[in-house]
């Protein structure tokens, strides 16, 4: 990740009033800060992260006319109030009589600042740019100030400060910042209210990390891996993209790789380019050198990558992956150096399940022999390549995806939770993470009760009821039954576990700490996780002598999980 | 009496023949374990008593390729009322087991709070975090796999890529040590350096702490009693005059952890006047939630678990009439035949609907004993140097007084022309295209 303002990349701008914007920074053009002015992109581009700058009115020289506003000043009120408290302690001894200011004096009435809107306006138009003045102004010109306490006065510098300063932060967009830009300035419920706290227990609880390097993109046709695990993981994903950008943040390739983190600052042009120009350039350049079809650069194959892959079950004929935009992947006209081209992949829930009705899958184009298609016409030979490359690689998607053995499943899904576990979970393999995210804690204690305690014990002791029904020589024994009275199969997840977390944030200031007075409120927020086990059939037979007893147990108990790990009795 | 158990053993499959685990719920020969798939449930074995060991070495089965976690397989059991019918299932490692099973040696950073500080911490595959107190090891296990792209020395890179790194610091010698024999024994060997010294005087360096090498971190994690005093080393240009632990390339994020409010203030205004920026202080309130079957009913009788007490008021109710008719036949001299008050009976208790695991109403609640505070989490964030030559090297590059209004609308044209462009070039490359054909394609020739 850049640690240096990227050109033709989204960036967050932080405004004084707290508000977020997020701007593509084109090279030679303008942004926008409505009232806070405005200012070329090129006078922040490849400058630090996380300065703020201040826009000045008097422009230099060379028309450069932002100020790096320095951390000492940033900080400046609260090191003068810290100095202060200090050296107040020192002079006065515990307990002394220092007046305690209070509020009792102070009427709540405009009539206090005597300034008027429109010398406010003038003030303005005559100090212009740095802000400081006016706000400095206005608090001289406020009558009752020295009545103020510290804390109201704190209150109302801020407030003015927010009004008039014209100062910005620009601040990298990475899952966090973009989850925080969603709660609070879009939306919430496009992202299903995700919270950093969600994100960070999301990815821990689902196991999801860096699962090796594949980048033999090119290669693999068959190519299912043989070393395990290997970080694949199926993703359902209803919150535009977020839970799928954190993943692949997590396993390394939501960013597209940029040979510049090592190097000098100056090559930064070939990586770049924007999305549009860069497969233009080289395609010319193809081009030029006259090889048309030969000697053609091999680019690699969309969904190609073996492992450390994400796998999206989407229930839309197209899966809702717009957030990823903001991360330089557009699903519709992907980048094809961004790594997620090839490391993320899409199944609809249709070619899951069913994939023999597809639309896709089911209409194999017909093969053209290869001197047929040297006759055909350019433009229909390009059509039947790309149908033909689209069902192939739909079809590798899929049967892989229907394969199994993924290392884990992360799910923040608008569906049942259940339906999803029903059908993801028995292809996961053994010991795979299962980490559901919900806004909402009702879907989640549903689940929960699928997987209870009670539940698994009817759901072996049927099972085996029916396996002693069936006669010896059945090797298939008719379980549909079972299927019909537990939707899922409860012994193929341990321990279930449901999880809340929120964040508190505080101020902290000399003397005036507290957490902060209001926050956000809407979903909570909830998780479950539980890890994919393989139960044993021989075992369950053998403690067979035990089954009456315990399952006189077994009703009685519920489940009350003490910790993360719990196992509860199965069998 | 409780029938949900916990035991979180760590395990550790051996090679020798004759090395068991013995736990509440069994004993477990290593041998039948090694070579079952992960997740597998595995029966007890009666074993004989003479021959059970404990032997202190502790060997993984195998190489966890990808798997970055601590390789202790954890295994968790259950037992049935007769110990000779345990099972167990083999998990793999993760860094959440492992923080669930690992020997306490101090208090430990649990998930929750890990998940969070590494999410804000932006650690990500190729980061390099600086991790001071590594006290027990549940961090440094997440920050390991947090980081985690590759092995070092395992192939030569095919790009200049840094890999992910944990430098780790333990003040209590002890400590360091056990933490560094498990990086061993989890074969976690490369990915993380202990480091056994006081940060507070002598820095982050890691080998010498005067001449020694920079792990060049952009993440870092303070869990010390006095964060503050260990500030002064992470800046950009230490005082000393020697080279800055801090990663010169990159923003650094910093997280400290304490459990009080007066430490996490006096880190915070150190902080301040260190220049650091983005300073947020928060504590993760987390807490796990029980699922249950709420039973009540006065057909409930006979149930464990269950309440018997009337569902409604009708039932209430009914109840009361019928006990004051009992009373009344009562009174009447037991005229009334005992047939019939049993007949009645029978009729107003019901069957309990459908089986026991789905009667009741579902219910939630909090876990009976919370972890109603853990730490406060100071954030912060130093951006990186930029010197005035940087600078001019910017405005040369990227002229300030380039963009003006006019510069504008040809430029949002000239986007729209190079779209067109694009999409023409795009179709007649397709149309060359003898081997495939790509996404973007599709969208031409759909369109």
């Amino acid at each position: 990740m850049h640690s240096f303002i990227p050109p033709n990349q989204f960036v967050a701008i932080k405004l004084p009033s707290d508000q977020t914007r997020i701007v593509k920074l084109v090279p030679d053009s303008l942004v926008q800060l409505g009232k806070y002015g405005s200012f070329p992109a090129n006078q922040i581009i490849g400058r630090p992260f996380y300065f703020t700058f201040e826009i000045q009115d008097t422009a230099e020289k060379d028309g450069y006319k932002l100020r790096v506003v320095s951390a000492t000043e940033l900080h400046a009120e609260t090191l003068i109030e810290e100095a202060e408290a200090d050296g107040e302690g020192e002079d006065q001894p515990e307990g002394s009589e220092i007046p305690m200011r209070t509020n009792r004096q102070i009427v709540d009435d405009a009539s206090t600042q005597t300034l008027t809107l429109q010398e406010i306006e003038e003030l303005k138009k005559e100090a212009g740019g740095a802000g400081k003045e006016i706000i400095a102004k206005i608090l001289e010109s406020h009558t009752a100030l020295d009545q103020k306490t510290a804390f109201s006065l704190a209150k109302y510098t801020l407030r003015k400060r927010q009004k008039y300063l014209k100062r910005f932060t620009v601040v990298p967009l990475d899952v966090s910042t973009l989850a925080n830009f969603m709660l609070a300035e879009k939306d919430a419920t496009r992202t299903m209210e995700l919270r950093d706290e969600h994100i960070g227990l999301l990815g821990c609880f689902g196991n999801v990390h860096y699962g090796g390097d594949s980048h033999n993109e090119e290669s693999t046709t068959d190519g299912l891996p043989t070393t395990k695990p290997n970080g694949r993981y199926y993703v359902v994903d209803e919150t535009g993209g977020l839970v799928v950008a954190a993943m692949a943040e997590r396993m390394g390739i939501l960013y597209p790789r940029d040979e510049e983190e090592d190097e000098d600052d100056g090559e930064e042009e070939e990586a770049t380019d924007s999305n549009e120009q860069n497969p233009t350039g080289e395609d010319s350049n193809a081009e030029a050198q006259g090889a048309t079809s030969t000697s053609k650069r091999k680019r690699p194959q969309a969904m190609s990558a073996s492992g450390n892959t994400i796998t999206v079950v989407h229930a839309s004929s197209q899966p809702n992956l717009s957030l990823l935009k903001y991360f330089g992947y557009d699903i519709n006209t992907p980048d094809e150096n961004h790594p997620l081209h090839t490391h993320l992949k899409t199944v609809t829930w249709l070619q899951m399940l069913d994939p023999a009705v597809d639309p896709i899958l089911s209409n194999r184009p017909a093969e053209i022999p290869p001197a047929e298609l040297a006759a055909l016409k350019g433009s229909k030979r390009s059509a039947y390549h790309f149908k033909r490359n689209r069902w192939e690689r739909i079809k590798k998607v899929v049967e892989e995806a229907r394969a199994g053995s993924f290392d884990g499943l992360v799910v923040a899904t608008l569906l049942e939770p259940a339906s999803v576990l029903k059908n993801l979970v028995p292809l996961l393999s053994g010991s795979a993470s299962v980490a559901v995210y919900s806004p909402t804690v009702e879907s989640l204690v549903v689940l929960m009760d699928k997987y209870s305690t009670t539940r698994r014990t009817a759901f072996i002791n049927n099972k085996r009821d029916l396996e002693a029904q069936s006669t010896s020589g059945q090797t298939d024994i008719d379980l549909s039954s079972l299927y019909e009275e537990f939707e899922l199969d409860p012994t193929l997840l341990l321990p279930p576990t449901l999880h809340r977390s929120r964040v508190r944030a505080w101020q902290v200031l000399p003397g005036r700490t507290h957490p902060l007075m209001t926050g956000r409120g809407g979903a909570e927020g909830y998780l479950f996780h539980g890890v994919r086990v393989i139960p044993t059939t021989a075992n369950v037979q053998a403690a067979g002598t035990f089954r009456k007893k315990r399952k006189l147990e077994q009703q009685t108990s519920t489940p009350t999980p003490t910790t993360d790990q719990d196992v509860e009795m199965a069998s | 009496m409780p029938t949900v158990l916990r035991a979180f053993d760590d395990k550790n499959e051996g090679y020798k023949e004759g090395k068991v685990s013995n736990t509440r719920f069994g004993s477990f020969p290593h041998s039948t374990l090694i070579g079952q798939k992960w997740g597998s449930q595995i029966a007890a074995s009666k074993v004989d008593t003479g021959s059970r060991g404990r032997k202190p070495t502790k060997r993984k089965a195998e190489e966890l390729d990808a798997s970055t976690g601590a390789d202790d397989d954890s295994a968790s059991t259950k037992t049935p009322v007769a110990a000779s019918s345990g099972f167990l299932h083999l998990m793999y490692p993760t860094p959440e087991s492992w923080t669930l099973s690992l020997p306490h040696r101090t208090q430990v950073v649990y998930t929750p709070d890990y998940s969070y500080i590494l999410h804000r911490l932006r650690a990500r595959p190729g980061s390099t975090v600086i991790e001071a107190g590594a006290g027990s090891g549940s961090f440094t296990h997440a920050s390991v796999r947090a980081v985690f792209n590759g092995y070092p020395g395992e192939k030569p890179a095919t790009k200049k890529q840094r890999l992910g790194k944990v430098c780790s610091y333990e003040f209590h010698e002890q400590r360091a040590g056990r933490v560094r024999e498990e990086i061993t024994e989890h074969g976690l060997d490369g990915l993380v350096e202990v480091t056994h010294r006081d940060v507070y005087e002598d820095g982050f360096l890691l080998g010498d702490p005067q001449t020694g090498r920079s792990p060049k971190a952009s993440a870092i994690f303070l869990d010390l009693p006095a964060p503050w005093l260990a500030l002064k080393h992470l800046v950009r240009h230490p005082a000393s005059g020697g080279e800055s632990p801090l990663d010169p390339n990159s923003t650094a994020y910093i997280c400290t952890f304490s459990p009080c409010l007066e430490q996490a203030e006096k880190t915070i205004r150190m902080m301040r006047k260190l220049s650091w920026l983005n300073i947020s202080m928060v504590e993760v309130q987390h807490n796990r939630i029980e699922v249950k079957r709420e039973r009540i009913g006065l057909d409930c009788d006979g149930i464990r678990g269950a309440t018997v007490f009337p569902k409604t008021v009708d039932e209430a109710a009914t109840k009361l009439r019928e006990d004051d008719a009992r009373a009344k036949r009562f009174r009447l001299g037991r005229s009334a035949d005992e047939e019939t008050s049993a007949k009645e009976e029978a009729s107003s208790l019901k069957e309990p609907a459908g089986p026991l695991y789905s009667v009741g109403r579902l219910v939630h609640r909090s876990e009976n004993e919370l972890k109603t505070h853990t730490s406060y989490l100071v954030f912060a964030i130093l951006p990186r140097d930029w010197t005035e030559e940087d600078e001019q090297r910017c405005r040369q590059k990227y002229p300030s007084d380039k963009a003006d209004n006019n510069d504008r609308i040809p430029a949002g044209k000239s986007r729209k022309q190079m779209k067109r462009e694009f999409k023409e070039l795009r179709l007649k490359e397709a149309a060359d295209e003898k081997a495939k054909a790509q996404q973007p394609a599709e969208e031409t020739s759909e369109a």
